[in-house]
């Protein structure tokens, strides 16, 4: 399947679609490094965990979006026509969808590395820090649950009804709009601007009350189970 | 390798009825042409056969067990080329079949791919984007990708849809060179396709089975039903069905098939398209 693996690469990554929306992703998170990021948000430094927080909350959306753009190479009905072929293959569908998942998560991983590739930049160019380490734990609370959510949940759904990916894809951005319980302050980025203020020190160092652990914990625990029903509930080919 | 069918039904679930009451065997090696007006359910049974459809009754075997249990099986041994396909257009002719190749469990993928591209005219083309490629370049990609492996058994549904008369020629004896010790089912309208390579011949109309044998037999069959004459001896509504009209310095010269042929029309010997046109005509009578 390894193969599968580089062929699959190629198609989601080795095209004008991914160096246009690359061009886009990085582009807005320099602005927002920029306008948001480099005055501190919620009057923490550039560098704290918290406004570093905040710059992936923002980016978070687009990653969202990225992860699930690749998935319609899975589902779109070009797809679907070739599936045709493919299905008729004695390759196993459970780890064909799965080799087809790792492209997908390359692809995700790529976006990701360079979102964070871009904070590095920012902060050695015009911040001249360089204590990544503490920026560890905002990434870790952002980060995978977005991607665990956005690719399990959009490949359940994109096995069900291929329009359902697109709708998924709209979710984070409708978040963003909306007033969230503080528990998905996160989702909304509402949750860097705001709690470190409620904590009454300045620069306060990172924490997390325990409803957005227990949200982002849940988001994370559901999109592995969506993940899981894919491929083991009655597995069928992947995207 | 043998498929034997018994009684086998198809109805989709918008309760259109595809198939009624098939049965058929079919065993290695074997050129068999699947022939049939569109909507004889030609593509249905091809569907079942490659057990990308379930049988709403009856039963497929493979090999003496039913289908449902060996599809694993007939996938590692199958071929198959349906009538409408999509291939990766960001991936090179190569890389399209390495990634057939890799599903395919194929090993020495380099040798297949060459021989494939080889058989099927696309050397020149091998590092060509697939978005490049002229609609019967896409579908000789989709007759290489079938023949990869050397599978034993071959579905090609309308292979030759694109191809130029040329190509047409060459896929026909390509074919008939892989049946000499394979099954090859080969799907098709057109009837010159099936002619001259096919040893079995199974007309489908509505679902059902007109004829199922071997082709000398099916023209044989219309012998003393097909007959020429001029247009203009023919009253209009005659009891011929007119299969084809040559306009010539003399008038139009036409070619029929009836149950009795008219006074005015002189036998001829049939083809096998003639024999077809026969078959389906009395059917349609009916």
């Amino acid at each position: 399947m390894k193969r599968i693996v580089k062929y699959e690469c190629r198609r989601l990554i080795w095209n004008r679609f991914f160096f246009g929306f690359l061009g886009i992703f990085l582009f807005y998170g320099w602005q927002v490094l920029k306008h948001e990021v480099l005055p501190g948000v919620a009057g923490t430094a550039p560098f704290s965990p918290w406004s570093f927080g905040s710059y992936l909350s923002r980016m978070a959306p687009f990653l969202w979006a990225g992860t699930l753009l690749f998935l319609t190479f899975f589902t779109s009905r070009k797809a679907r026509r070739a599936a045709v072929l493919t299905d008729a293959s004695p390759a196993d569908p459970r780890r064909y969808g799965l080799a087809r998942c790792a492209a997908v998560l390359t692809g995700a991983g790529l976006l990701t590395l360079a979102c964070l590739g871009e904070a590095a930049f920012f902060y050695g160019r015009y911040v001249h820090w360089g204590h990544w380490e503490t920026l560890l734990a905002p990434a870790l609370t952002v980060l995978p649950p977005v991607l665990a959510l956005a690719l399990g949940g959009g490949w359940f759904l994109g096995r069900l009804r291929p329009w359902l990916v697109v709708l998924w894809m709209a979710l984070p951005f409708l978040w963003m709009a909306l007033p969230l319980p503080s528990a998905l302050g996160i989702w909304n980025g509402s949750f860097f601007a705001e709690y470190p203020l409620t904590l009454g020190s300045l620069d306060p160092g990172f924490s997390l009350p325990g409803a957005v652990a227990a949200a982002q914990g849940a988001a994370l625990g559901v999109g592995g189970i969506a993940f899981w029903g894919s491929f083991w509930g009655n597995a069928g080919r992947g995207g | 390798m043998e498929f034997h069918i018994q009684d086998v039904t198809m109805t989709y679930p918008n309760g259109k009825q595809a198939l009624g009451g098939l049965s058929l065997r079919l065993g290695s090696p074997s050129l068999t042409g699947l022939l049939g007006p569109n909507g004889a359910g030609k593509s249905t049974l091809i569907r079942l056969l490659s057990a990308a459809l379930m049988p709403s009754s009856g039963v497929i075997q493979l090999d003496g067990a039913p289908l449902k249990d060996r599809e694993m099986e007939l996938k590692s041994r199958l071929g198959y080329l349906p009538q409408e396909f999509g291939l990766f257009d960001e991936l090179t002719v190569w890389q399209f079949l390495d990634y057939m190749a890799a599903l395919k469990g194929i090993r020495d993928s380099r040798a297949a791919i060459r021989q494939v591209l080889q058989d099927v005219r696309l050397e020149e083309q091998a590092k060509a984007r697939i978005r490049t490629l002229s609609g019967g370049q896409r579908q000789r990609v989709g007759i290489a990708q079938a023949l990869l492996g050397d599978p034993e058994l071959l579905i090609l549904d309308e292979p030759t849809v694109g191809l130029d008369p040329e190509e047409r020629i060459h896929f026909r004896n390509l074919f008939s060179r892989t049946a000499q010790n394979r099954l090859v089912l080969l799907s098709t309208h057109i009837i010159e396709d099936v002619q001259s390579v096919c040893d079995h011949l199974i007309v489908l109309h509505r679902g059902t089975i007109l004829f199922s044998g071997a082709p000398e037999r099916l023209i044989q069959a219309a012998a003393g039903h097909v007959g020429v004459f001029w247009e203009q001896d023919a009253p209009e509504n005659g009891e011929i069905s007119v299969t084809a009209r040559v306009h010539t310095a003399c008038g139009v010269r036409c070619r029929g098939v009836a149950g009795v042929l008219p006074s005015y029309a002189r036998p001829e010997e049939p083809t096998l398209e003639d024999a077809y046109l026969y078959l389906i005509s009395r059917e349609v009578a009916r």
